[in-house]
């Protein structure tokens, strides 16, 4: 129990952000009205494939230094997850631009942003696939890998400041406390980005030790 | 300082031994002219003769993109194996890689210069500040080079997928090549330095980092 209960606390934090963000209270505003509760899951989602994301740059990272296949394995599964999580957020905020923007899917500098780090996280799981020896799969990877990473921070950090974007709270500044949070949506929030964060290392562990077990059957 | 200078030297010897390589196989610089002039000249024929200033801007980009990959994937293609053995016994990875992009960049910046020409001639000058679109356009060779150098560099040491170049690199392009499009847009109507010397800097910015992430990175992915 001592080893697991991050795994219970995920699935906690998940249930109580689908059930506190469907009937919590929400500040009323212009146009967004009860849209407004997607921030729960798209914007959290994406939280969190920022953290996953994160550690698979620190296993990349690792893997250069010191060479290791588990370092590799890890950075792959966290960037796999990661990948997923970004899909779900995707698709959240396609579904609700429709309704919010009226289109599924529009050119604005935040959308882009998330297009091109999609791109280039499949661009990377391409090269693991067309590269045979593990050790240079892996060394070819994270070097491409720590890359990515860096200009998907530019694009999604810098660019989006330099134009205007159609996101909440935006108009030339996308930072965080543009949301102008009310209190009563921070205590989802915050517990949703660690439960959404948790849910996917959780995924990412049995992967993980998924693959391990192949690698002992195989010897 | 006795360093630097060793670097240096070391750098421009490299950019050399490009050049004289280069006018060896002259062909394949030809080639990629080629390639640019096919492409524009496709460019020519379907938009027959009428053509607006954004599509202008946006066929330009792609096109000089594109047949940048060609001139940048090839530099690393024809020379796998054996002679980088040699180079590891006299250059550091470091100075190889700064080398490379360095000629990469004079290589690419021609290739644009040749598309500007060509796009000129055939789709018409509808730049109304030259000095800037050239400008913007040196800029651009320096950031393309020093990300499509070093992805050459992995695609060359990971297989002969032939997409591989294009799928690795322009991912990792479009944060420039958006920064360029509309920069590049104001040179063609009319250029403020004033408006848009933020952006000037931005893709400056790009062309640096990923300069140095080449320069950082290199040397991991040599080490075999």
């Amino acid at each position: 129990m001592k080893k697991h209960w991050w795994k219970a606390l995920g699935v906690v934090l998940v249930i109580y952000t689908i059930i506190y963000g469907f009937i919590g209270e929400v500040p009323k505003y212009f146009i967004l009205n009860e849209t407004i509760r997607n921030l729960y899951f798209h914007v959290t989602m994406w939280f969190g494939m920022i953290i996953l994301m994160t550690t698979s740059l620190v296993y990349s990272i690792g893997n250069l230094v010191n060479g290791s296949l588990t370092r590799d394995l890890k950075a792959k599964e966290f960037a796999t997850t990661g990948f997923f999580l970004a899909t779900l957020g995707l698709i959240t905020g396609s579904i609700w631009a429709r309704y919010t923007w009226g289109t599924y899917w529009t050119n604005d500098p935040k959308l882009n942003g998330t297009a091109v780090t999609m791109l280039i996280y499949l661009a990377y799981f391409v090269l693991r696939g067309s590269v045979d020896d593990p050790i240079k799969k892996g060394r070819l990877s994270a070097v491409y890998n720590i890359f990515a990473f860096v200009m998907m921070i530019v694009f999604i950090g810098i660019l989006p400041r330099m134009t205007d974007s159609l996101h909440p709270g935006n108009g030339g500044n996308p930072g965080f406390g543009g949301y102008d949070l009310s209190s009563s949506m921070r205590i989802v929030f915050y517990p949703a980005i660690i439960g959404w964060t948790l849910i996917g290392v959780w995924i990412t562990n049995i992967k993980i030790r998924y693959q391990k077990l192949i690698w002992k059957k195989n010897g | 300082m006795k360093y630097i200078c060793r670097v240096v030297k070391q750098v421009l010897s490299i950019i050399q031994l490009n050049i004289t390589l280069e006018w060896r196989r002259r062909q394949s610089f030809l080639a990629v002219l080629l390639y640019t002039l096919t492409t524009t000249y496709l460019a020519y024929l379907v938009f027959n003769g009428v053509i607006s200033t954004e599509s202008w801007n946006a066929l330009f980009w792609i096109i000089v993109l594109f047949a940048s990959i060609q001139a940048a994937f090839r530099s690393f293609q024809n020379e796998a194996d054996r002679r980088f053995l040699l180079y590891f016994g006299m250059v550091k990875p470091q100075v190889l890689i700064l080398g490379k992009i360095i000629y990469n960049f004079l290589y690419i910046f021609l290739i644009g210069l040749s598309g500007l020409l060509l796009f000129v001639f055939l789709l018409g000058n509808l730049v109304d500040d030259m000095g800037a679109f050239i400008l913007l356009l040196l800029i651009a060779s320096a950031g393309f080079s020093a990300i499509l150098t070093f992805v050459s560099g992995i695609s060359a040491k990971a297989s002969d997928n032939p997409a591989l170049p294009a799928i690795l690199s322009i991912p990792l392009l479009y944060p420039q090549v958006l920064t360029l499009s509309r920069t590049s847009m104001r040179a063609l109507t009319g250029f403020s330095w004033e408006v848009n010397g933020p952006y000037l800097l931005v893709l400056l910015m790009l062309a640096l980092v990923s300069t140095l992430l080449s320069y950082l990175l290199f040397a991991y992915l040599w080490r075999d």
